[in-house]
């Protein structure tokens, strides 16, 4: 690990054409071009590939598209607007609904597919309404891979359990619903996800200005009057390694399985 | 109390065949007895003994107990029952073996502390007696004793009650029992009355090529290893682990926390103990005492048994932070409730972190059932059903189910409705407002498609009939409405598609 930090380190100054700024603090460097002999061998397209592939380190003119460190979310418009190129590995993420039934969900179906294709486990921590597993099953989701937390009694143990299972490796994805959480909280929760190599996804009514996730992002029914329920406008409220604030339309039709139909 | 005769008899070993009291209620036993050895000749065997004692092993006594008592039981009855009773015959050998209905235990090596055989049988009846009768059994049991294991079994299983000291009269001895103590199966029992053969004396004159060709050579190993001919292999009987201790605190402590410290060494003790025996443990109490109080009990269950100290003290620790204790603890005590055989995990190649991932996650369900119980943490499964709230069920997590889930890649259960079906769903339908001709739930909500059908469990008493539609609110939710298609046929909000 601490090899590859540094031979990224040295190819990064070798490059010596792009300002290099490595986070500090940085956890888990992931080395996709492995050892500092592939960099030796291959030169430039191995230094590239190693500055692009690693989420520890960002370059200055490095706007969204050219990384590609993060899991694809499924939709390529999405992919473009986000950071690496996809949904972050680890950490916190929070997403903004103004009402629970905006296709918040649908958003994150094909990223808890391919995290039960790696045999992961999904954990939601109290869910607002009863999870329905028929509609699991048919977004192609294996349900016995999904655990339910459900926590009526208080927000202590539901952040108690929210830090412990994205501090476990097996969680790939953790879906915790919390309204208002200090920025205190936050922080150890992305300390827990950084740890466990877990992504947490927060669901929220409102936005909090100064909440410390490094992926904030909004999501509203976007979809004209003729067409209802067809689409969704996704705004990245804020994203580390992004400094503009975008938006992007998804379709987001109400099941992969029923195409909408007029009303008879 | 011993007298000087049997402790003479005790220390002599003599070769003579010594004869056994019956047990009281054993009525009906037969007693042979053999000719004695005239004593000189003992006298040399013994010399012999004594000599090649630095080059020979002695040979071994084996002392059988046959209980006919346990032929009607079931398989399962009959192992407990054998198990309880080898519980007692522990006391009188290191060594106890499992047969058929009968233990057998090594006392040669205990003849000399007992003081002779005796005195053993005298140590051990009560016991059995008492046994058997909490087992609600009869107290009738045979038993014998020679220097083979086969051998005393026979006799045992014949009801004589005697003893054999040297192998040179086993011949003789087993000669007077009837063909039936073998417990051979009927044909074979057939086949030996229509030879002719009525005792095991019988046996020892006819050919041994001839029987093995007649009996096959299962038949052949009984004999041999009944006369001492070949070995004779045992499966001995290990006594039950038990692990158990205690810590008094010098003063009272308040502060759980306080007390890990000293939790830690008695798990050190617990892991100590496990590692040597190779076990691991699933469940454990610690009781923390107070004065002129009750104890307080925390159970420690594990999803997967282990003996991992540091494992246990998290979940101890875990336990703790939920945990109130009504006075100071004065004491601390920890008690194993049960034990498993310790399997190890294969160590797996590089790139396959399958094998560690379901520990670490049975670590994490560990905890989290400690501190929240088990009832919020669960699972999901679909149930082939056409009322929606049936359709989909909640179970309580188990470690066995997903450990022995087969193949992940088998398909999944595909018992659901293809027609659109909500991520959420209401515990309870919420009725909808209806005005002017427009439905409201937050705001207003617009159809979009539908309606799908359902009627179902007439049968059970709760006629459900109702038309399906999904339908928008103003603002973006994706609703899923129901009208009922009896009654007042009001509107209902039943999910939401998010």
């Amino acid at each position: 690990m601490i090899n590859a930090t540094t031979s990224a380190r040295d190819a990064a100054t070798n490059a010596a054409t792009n300002t290099v700024t490595t986070t500090l603090g940085s956890n888990a460097v992931r080395p996709f071009a492995s050892g500092s002999e592939a960099v030796g061998l291959h030169g430039a397209a191995s230094i590239d590939e190693l500055l692009q592939g690693n989420p520890a380190l960002w370059r200055g003119c490095d706007l969204a598209g050219h990384g590609h460190h993060g899991q694809a979310t499924g939709f390529d418009e999405l992919d473009g607007i986000l950071p690496g190129r996809g949904w972050p590995r680890n950490g916190l993420m929070e997403v903004v609904a103004p009402s629970w039934g905006n296709g918040e969900l649908q958003l994150l179906l094909p990223l808890m597919r391919s995290v039960i294709a790696r045999g992961q486990w999904i954990l939601w921590v109290s869910p607002p309404y009863l999870l329905y597993a028929p509609a699991l099953v048919q977004a192609g989701i294996d349900i016995r891979q999904v655990l339910v937390v459900d926590l009526e009694t208080t927000c202590r143990d539901a952040l108690w359990t929210l830090e412990k299972a994205l501090q476990t490796r097996n969680c790939g994805l953790v879906l915790a619903w919390q309204n208002w959480l200090p920025g205190k909280v936050l922080r150890r929760l992305q300390l827990a996800a950084t740890a466990g190599d877990t992504l947490g996804v927060l669901f929220k009514h409102h936005d909090s200005k100064h909440s410390p996730s490094p992926l904030r992002l909004q999501i509203k029914d976007s979809s004209s009057k003729n067409r209802p329920c067809s689409e969704a406008e996704v705004t990245l409220l804020k994203a580390r390694g992004n400094f503009c604030a975008r938006s992007v339309r998804l379709p987001l039709p109400l099941s992969p399985l029923s195409p909408t139909v007029s009303p008879t | 109390m011993k007298t000087g005769k049997e402790k003479e008899a005790g220390t002599d070993y003599p070769d003579t065949q010594l004869q056994l009291p019956s047990v009281p209620d054993q009525s009906g036993a037969q007693v042979i007895t053999l000719p004695l050895i005239p004593k000189t000749q003992a006298q040399s065997s013994t010399q012999q003994e004594t000599q090649s004692k630095a080059s020979r092993k002695r040979p071994s006594l084996w002392y059988a107990l046959y209980f006919p008592q346990l032929e009607g039981l079931s398989e399962k009855q009959r192992q407990e029952a054998l198990q309880q009773l080898a519980g007692q015959t522990h006391n009188i050998s290191a060594t106890v073996s499992y047969h058929d209905c009968a233990l057998v235990a090594e006392v040669r090596s205990s003849l000399k502390y007992f003081g002779g055989l005796h005195s053993i049988h005298q140590a051990l009846h009560d016991s059995l007696q008492q046994c058997l009768r909490d087992l609600r059994l009869s107290g009738k049991y045979g038993y014998a004793a020679t220097p083979t294991v086969t051998g005393s079994l026979l006799l045992a299983r014949a009801g004589h009650n005697s003893a054999v000291y040297r192998q040179d009269n086993l011949r003789s001895a087993l000669g007077h029992l009837p063909y039936e103590v073998l417990h051979l199966n009927r044909e074979q029992n057939r086949r030996l009355y229509n030879m002719g053969v009525r005792q095991l004396k019988d046996l020892w004159r006819l050919p041994m090529a001839g029987l093995r060709k007649r009996f096959g050579s299962e038949l052949l190993n009984l004999l041999n290893r009944a006369l001492g001919k070949t070995p004779e292999p045992t499966r001995n009987y290990l006594p039950p682990p038990a692990f158990q201790t205690s810590y008094d605190l010098p003063y009272g402590v308040e502060e759980l926390e306080r007390l890990l410290p000293v939790a830690d060494e008695m798990l050190a003790q617990l892991n100590d103990f496990l590692r040597r025996r190779d076990l691991v443990t699933d469940l454990l109490e610690f009781k923390l005492q107070h004065e002129n109080r009750p104890a307080t009990e925390v159970r420690l269950g594990l999803r997967q048994a282990s003996r991992s100290r540091e494992h246990l003290l998290l979940l101890l620790q875990t336990h703790f932070t939920s945990l109130s204790v009504p006075a100071a603890v004065s004491g601390l005590k920890l008690s194993v409730l049960q034990f498993d055989a310790h399997t190890p995990a294969s160590e797996s190649l590089p790139g396959q972190q399958a094998a560690s991932n379901s520990s670490n996650l049975d670590l994490f369900m560990e905890q989290l059932h400690a501190r929240l119980g088990v009832q919020p943490v669960r699972t999901l499964s679909t149930v082939a059903e056409h009322c929606p709230e049936y359709a989909c069920q909640l179970h309580e997590y188990d470690a066995r189910d997903v450990r022995s889930r087969p193949n992940k890649k088998q398909s999944m259960p595909q018992t659901v409705s293809d027609r659109p079906r909500p991520a959420w769903l209401l515990p309870k339908p919420q009725l909808l407002t209806l005005r002017n001709n427009r439905l409201y739930y937050r705001k207003a909500i617009t159809l979009i498609s539908g309606p799908e059908r359902i009627e179902t469990r007439w049968w059970s008493g709760q006629d459900i009939r109702r038309d399906y539609y999904v339908a928008s609110e103003v603002g973006g939710s994706r609703l899923w409405v129901f009208r009922e298609r009896s009654g007042e046929r009001c509107w209902y909000l039943h999910g939401l598609f998010a």
